[in-house]
């Protein structure tokens, strides 16, 4: 009864006509940046950040929630019809591309949008419920438990979103050293700043997510020197009675996965996208249709994706940690809007909180308005040619950078890291880890030096504590048995090298 | 044949004694009272450790190919340089011209009639945000 109370007031700050506007045109223009070939939900957050400087905090932050969901939507409508995947709709990839091969490509639309409402739907309920309870569950952490739980977060994205955890954990802590570039808040000395003085207050975030994802994405994509042909399918979006039936069973199992495997740190929409495919193809009825253009095989992962974007806003809500790359970038808007996310934001600013929450499903309205009548109209956008598109996405880098500080020294720093993130992609080393590195950089720091403090030095304050012990055996088990399975797949290979030479 | 298992060890190693070494010109401290070097020294300890294991493990497995295309990215970085610098000496207008015919070179065609429209539209997107959103671009 509570929450149906709290969700009411959320509402009443959600469906203000300023607020409506922010929701509907960051779901906008999140779909339609997210549909542009090789961007992302968080180069898309990225470059659209400092378009919500000016806006005022619920509104910003409802704007930058749609753009997150509106992008995330937009790129699986690139990865259904021409197979252009980014993170985010790699799955929507197999059996979407399939049905536009098959001349169902309105079916394939319509599924996904109809199944992420219902993915968003069942999210936002749970998030309701939960968020405010995992709140409650924060206050009993203490220094050494919030620094097992940022190791926690490193390890699985490292995992989730490199495939290896040497290389994600590297990054990781690449983006922690620069997370300690600026004046160090106990001493008040200015570290690695070689004494420019614009270096004093760290390095941005914008700076860092536009160099790493726009700039390098850019000159990968100008790399491969593709010339993308624009989409030009016929579209019929209703489908039939049984069609329809199909998609509710596999939307709702898909909301379920997403629901969960969002809230878990490393999680979001990636890995509930495999997760939910890979539970319709063992339970479905049509499973053995799945991978040959088949309604389940959108359905349920595209209800899992929204479901997990959205559940992914429970661990930063409620205990201030950001689990995925993306949030840690909705983690710096909250910041940059002077809200620090965590225990108390839910008690402290409860027309925030709750107006986010209820905006969630009024972005899921205008998605599926959006997106299932009018996505005849977006395809659009694949006839701008990318000669056309990759220097007006470079202005925008430009001005997004500029327009922080109205610095032009901070263009320089984005030049910089853009060099960085295209030597990092060139060698494999996703630069998703560095971003959760990089926000949680500072506050780790000043965990791990209170723990040490109220310890006097000692580390066993990490395993005597229950919660930060349970943790930290996590890691220690997940590492070993990475260890374990690369010296077992290097013995195999040594066996099959060895074999047809003793044959 | 470039090792790109190899190159990333040796770039791991050579950012953590970017970081690494300068911090240990900064008071280390003790455990119990850490001083502002003592962090990322050990984060950088522990990188350069990852970086090593990285070398290791490259000469283990079979070595990839690396592939680095130097003209696009330098392109692509000079032309924002370069909208930089003349935004700060000339003003924006400016820059933004230079930004769009500096880097088309790195596009699959080049077409100043092209790049001339595209300058156009761009200017008039800034002009946009000025009058309109209220940025404060140096325009002219």
């Amino acid at each position: 009864m509570e929450v149906l109370n709290n969700l009411a007031f959320g509402f009443s700050h959600a469906l203000t006509l300023q607020n409506l506007m922010f929701c509907a045109l960051g779901c906008t223009v999140g779909t339609l940046v997210g549909l542009l070939p090789g961007l992302g939900p968080l180069a898309t957050i990225s470059l659209l950040l400092p378009l919500t400087y000016s806006i005022d905090t619920t509104g910003a932050l409802i704007m930058l929630a749609g753009i997150y969901y509106g992008a995330q939507y937009g790129d699986s409508v690139s990865a259904i019809t021409m197979k252009i995947p980014h993170a985010s709709s790699i799955v929507a990839c197999i059996d979407g591309y399939q049905m536009t091969l098959k001349g169902k490509t309105g079916l394939a639309l319509f599924t996904a949008g109809v199944s992420s409402f219902i993915g968003g739907t069942v999210a936002i309920v749970v998030l309701a419920f939960l968020a405010p309870s995992l709140g409650e569950v924060a206050f009993l952490f203490g220094p050494a438990d919030y620094c097992a739980l940022m190791l926690v977060g490193f390890v699985c994205v490292s995992f989730v979103t490199t495939g290896s955890l040497l290389n994600g954990l590297a990054m990781c802590m690449v983006g922690v050293l620069l997370g300690s570039i600026g004046t160090d808040v106990n001493s008040g000395l200015a570290r690695f700043t070689w004494d420019a003085p614009f270096l004093a207050d760290g390095v941005g975030i914008v700076s860092i997510a536009l160099g790493c994802f726009g700039i390098a994405e850019i000159t990968k994509n100008l790399d491969a020197r593709e010339e993308r042909s624009p989409f030009n399918g016929k579209i019929k979006l209703i489908p039939t009675w049984p069609e329809f039936k199909r998609i509710i069973p596999s939307a709702l199992r898909g909301s379920v996965v997403g629901s969960i495997l969002g809230i878990l740190p490393g999680g979001g929409p990636v890995i509930a996208q495999f997760a939910a495919y890979a539970l319709d193809k063992k339970v479905s009825k049509y499973r053995h249709e799945i991978g040959t253009g088949c309604i389940e095989g959108v359905a349920g992962q595209a209800a899992a994706d929204e479901a997990a974007a959205r559940t992914s806003f429970i661990p930063l809500m409620s205990i201030g940690i950001p689990e995925n790359a993306v949030m840690a970038l909705m983690m710096a808007a909250f910041i940059i809007k002077g809200i620090q996310p965590g225990p108390n934001m839910i008690a402290g600013h409860p027309e925030l909180f709750w107006g986010l929450v209820a905006s969630m499903w009024i972005g899921n309205c205008f998605l599926l308005i959006l997106n299932v009548p009018l996505v005849r109209y977006w395809l659009s956008v694949f006839k701008i040619p990318y000669n056309v598109l990759f220097p007006a996405i470079l202005f925008f880098c430009c001005i997004g950078t500029y327009s922080i500080n109205n610095n032009l020294d901070d263009v320089f720093i984005t030049v910089a890291f853009g060099a960085l993130g295209y030597l990092f992609m060139r060698l494999e080393m996703d630069p998703s880890p560095l971003m959760l590195g990089f926000i949680l950089g500072p506050m780790l720091e000043e965990n791990f030096r209170r723990a040490m403090l109220l310890s006097r030095g000692s580390f066993d304050v990490f395993v005597n504590r229950p919660i930060s012990g349970t943790l930290i055996s996590l890691i220690a088990a997940f590492i070993l048995w990475q260890t374990f399975g690369f010296f077992r797949q290097r013995g195999k290979a040594k066996e099959l090298v060895v074999a047809p030479a003793a044959s | 044949m470039i090792n790109r298992n190899l190159v990333r060890g040796f770039a791991l190693m050579a950012l953590a004694l970017g970081f690494g070494l300068p911090s240990m010109g900064y008071s280390l401290g003790s455990l119990g009272r850490a001083g502002p070097g003592m962090f990322p020294f050990i984060v950088s300890c522990m990188l350069f450790a990852i970086g090593a294991i990285t070398v290791v493990r490259a000469r283990l497995v079979a070595p990839v190919p690396m592939d680095f295309q130097v003209r696009n990215i330098a392109i692509i970085l000079g032309s924002l340089c370069g909208f930089a610098a003349l935004s700060h000496f000339v003003n924006m207008i400016a820059g933004i011209v230079f930004l769009v015919f500096c880097s088309g070179f790195a596009g699959a065609s080049y077409s100043w009639k092209r790049n001339l429209k595209i300058a156009a539209v761009l200017v008039g997107i800034a002009f946009a945000f000025q009058k309109l959103l209220g940025v404060s671009l140096p325009l002219y």
